[in-house]
């Protein structure tokens, strides 16, 4: 097993046509998942290099092909809320928005929309979600390293960085602890499923024994995670790396590498997500290299 | 993006919600038409200014000047305010904290109120908003009365605060006092209104100053704050803080680089960044050499660079080459030594100095 992505993803690509987007497409197809078709308004009718059907709108799309289930929102950022409404709409359970900088009031918007259709949104700034040697969607393991980087196994990773995905699940690789899922959840002040939306999919997930999760100064995602671990909803071992410690002396506000990762004194702070999740029973890594170590005692416990 | 006072005042002008009689001034002044007492707050983009000296307050008006010149030469957070807003002090009955700004808790935008004026929003009690169905005065009316507050201007101040919120894109839309006077109106002491950079400032780097000697090139939103952490760690003190992914042209390097390391008093420079999944590395690294030739002095100390991904190969045989032919302390790694070895390594070669 594996969460959200597996053989039976079926994938439409919004803004297949785009650079990113036919990119994105592309490298899907050569890791074996089922792009069906692609959306970018105007350009109905055409196919794509690759050989995938371009329709004008979302809702033509799953007329012509109403087994997709996977939707990947790669437009501009003034775009991608209306995008996201025309996904959420047609009821794809599962929509992933690659595009960074979208005006967060777009994204409240969809985030609401979303929960009233019952449908899986992650991101924007999402890298992608890859459950190895069975599908991926986005550009998370662009090129051939995706072999490398990635194996299959237990160990479930969520994301606040697009980079650190790659950086985590290559440890976790060399370690010999293949991964069941690695998603890239995005660093904005606001996201669709967050690490706790995440960790209830691997909690319920047979093959996923643990879950290392990197988080960073900003917001309160992390420490909604502790509270779940607290309260016994997610019981699996979590190791936690948490970015952003040297910021606690900066001017409260700043905004650091992601849209999300704000300089915040006492709640959102990196030692206040810490303290946090080593409360609730998370083993903290210093550095990327602790993790395999700390995976392997949460897993003997 | 975050506004000064005068110009968040300015926006809540526009929308229709008061603000105290003032006189923004950029240099010293001989008079101002305002009655005593009166308030000079420095236009910096910090808070607790009361706290930091920002904020004083005039009884007569012969100390005005003076009160100003000292305004304007005392640094609050290390920058110096192109402006002071001379503000009369309101005379009112109540303090009130209002605010718009999104939860990530809910993950929807959030009215925030209290009973205490001064206080953050940590004192409020928050009401989320449903963008689905959308706003009406109801929402107001009541949410307002949950926190105990009837008077019907504050409802009024409370919807034009809403469209500020909601026409400039601001993350957060705050009046923090708001003061209810005696004849129950109401004043905006303060305001506070951060834009969302995703709109108003799309192509913005964040770059900070930090104050010690090793310059940091970091790539990854993530990365580079867990780089800095890194450094630290290992007992670094890190010069700045900047970040540049997403496959920037040579040409954006050059720049950062030349602003990175033209800082005097530098150790060491570390070039960092996990395996890059489509930035070109060779690009990315020739923009470092054309940045790096420009700095004067030229640079001795050593420079760590790790960094992997599209053409990783080709650029370190290019630093080689530079290396040996124009002198540089360069200490190159891939992919097969990690991030955080590359800071230790780092560290020890600065300690050795």
């Amino acid at each position: 097993m594996s969460i959200l992505v597996d053989e039976n993803t079926k994938v439409l690509v919004q803004g297949i046509t785009g650079k990113e987007g036919s990119r994105a497409a592309h490298e899907m197809l050569a890791y074996g998942t089922k792009v069906l078709a692609g959306v970018t308004p105007g350009k109905g009718g055409q196919t794509t290099e690759d050989g995938v059907p371009v329709f004008n709108s979302v809702k033509e799309a799953v007329a012509q092909f109403p087994e997709i289930n996977t939707a990947l929102i790669v437009v501009p950022p003034q775009f991608v809320g209306a995008a996201a409404a025309e996904s959420i709409e047609a009821d794809i359970p599962l929509i992933d928005i690659l595009t960074e900088k979208v005006p967060v009031a777009q994204v409240a918007t969809m985030i609401a929309l979303a929960r009233k259709h019952g449908v899986v949104l992650v991101g924007p700034s999402s890298v992608g979600i890859i459950s190895p040697k069975k599908g991926k969607i986005g550009s998370i393991g662009s090129s051939e390293l995706v072999h490398t980087i990635f194996s299959k196994g237990n160990i479930g990773v969520i994301s606040k960085s697009g980079g650190m995905t790659a950086e985590v699940s290559r440890i976790l690789t060399d370690a010999d602890l293949g991964q069941s899922t690695v998603i890239g959840i995005g660093g904005d002040l606001l996201i669709g499923a967050d690490f706790v939306d995440i960790a209830r999919l691997f909690e319920k997930d047979e093959d996923t024994k643990a879950i290392v999760i990197f988080g960073e100064v900003g917001g309160t995602y992390e420490e909604q995670l502790a509270r779940e671990m607290k309260s016994g909803s997610i019981s699996k071992p979590v190791v936690a790396l948490i970015a952003g410690q040297f910021s606690e002396k900066l001017p409260q506000d700043t905004v650091l590498g992601h849209a999300g990762a704000i300089v915040s004194k006492g709640r959102g702070s990196a030692a206040s997500k810490i303290a946090a999740l080593k409360e609730a029973g998370a083993l903290i890594a210093d550095t990327p290299e602790d993790i395999p170590g700390l995976v392997r005692k949460a897993l003997q416990k | 993006m975050k506004l000064l006072e005068y110009q968040g005042k300015e926006l809540f002008e526009k929308y229709g919600i008061a603000t105290p009689k003032a006189v923004l001034v950029r240099q010293s002044v001989q008079e101002v038409s305002l009655s005593v007492p009166l308030v000079l707050k420095s236009q910096v983009p910090f808070g607790d200014r009361k706290k930091k000296g920002g904020i004083v307050f005039v009884e007569d008006k012969a100390s005005l000047a003076s009160e100003l010149k000292k305004l304007f030469e005392k640094p609050i957070d290390g920058a110096l305010p192109k402006e002071v807003l001379i503000e009369e002090v309101a005379s009112f009955s109540q303090e009130l904290y209002l605010s718009f700004s999104y939860d990530t808790d809910s993950r929807s935008p959030v009215l925030a109120v209290s009973l205490q004026g001064g206080s953050g929003i940590d004192a409020a009690k928050l009401f989320p908003i449903d963008l689905t169905t959308g706003v009406s005065g109801q929402f107001f009316k009541e949410s307002l009365e949950r926190a105990g507050v009837s008077n019907p201007s504050v409802v009024k101040i409370a919807h034009s605060l809403w469209e500020v919120f909601e026409k400039e894109q601001a993350l957060l839309a705050e009046i923090n006092p708001l003061f209810v006077l005696q004849d129950g109106s109401c004043v905006a002491g303060d305001a506070k209104i951060i834009l969302d950079d995703n709109v108003a400032n799309p192509s913005h780097r964040p770059f900070l100053d930090l104050p010690g000697d090793i310059a940091i090139l970091a790539s990854g939103g993530g990365a580079s704050l867990l780089n800095l952490d890194i450094l630290m760690h290992y007992g670094g003190n890190p010069a700045n803080y900047v970040e540049y992914s997403g496959n920037p042209p040579a040409s954006v390097v050059e720049e950062l680089t030349v602003k990175v390391l033209s800082r005097p008093g530098l150790k060491g420079c570390w070039v960092v960044g996990g395996t890059a999944n489509f930035t070109d590395i060779y690009e990315t690294l020739l923009g470092f050499v054309q940045g790096l030739r420009k700095v004067d002095p030229k640079p001795t100390y050593p420079i760590v660079i790790r960094r992997d991904g599209p053409r990783q190969k080709e650029a370190f045989a290019m630093l080689k080459e530079v290396a040996e032919k124009e002198g540089y302390d360069f200490h190159l790694y891939g992919p097969e030594t990690p991030m955080s070895e590359s800071g230790r390594i780092l560290v020890e070669l600065v300690s050795k100095g």
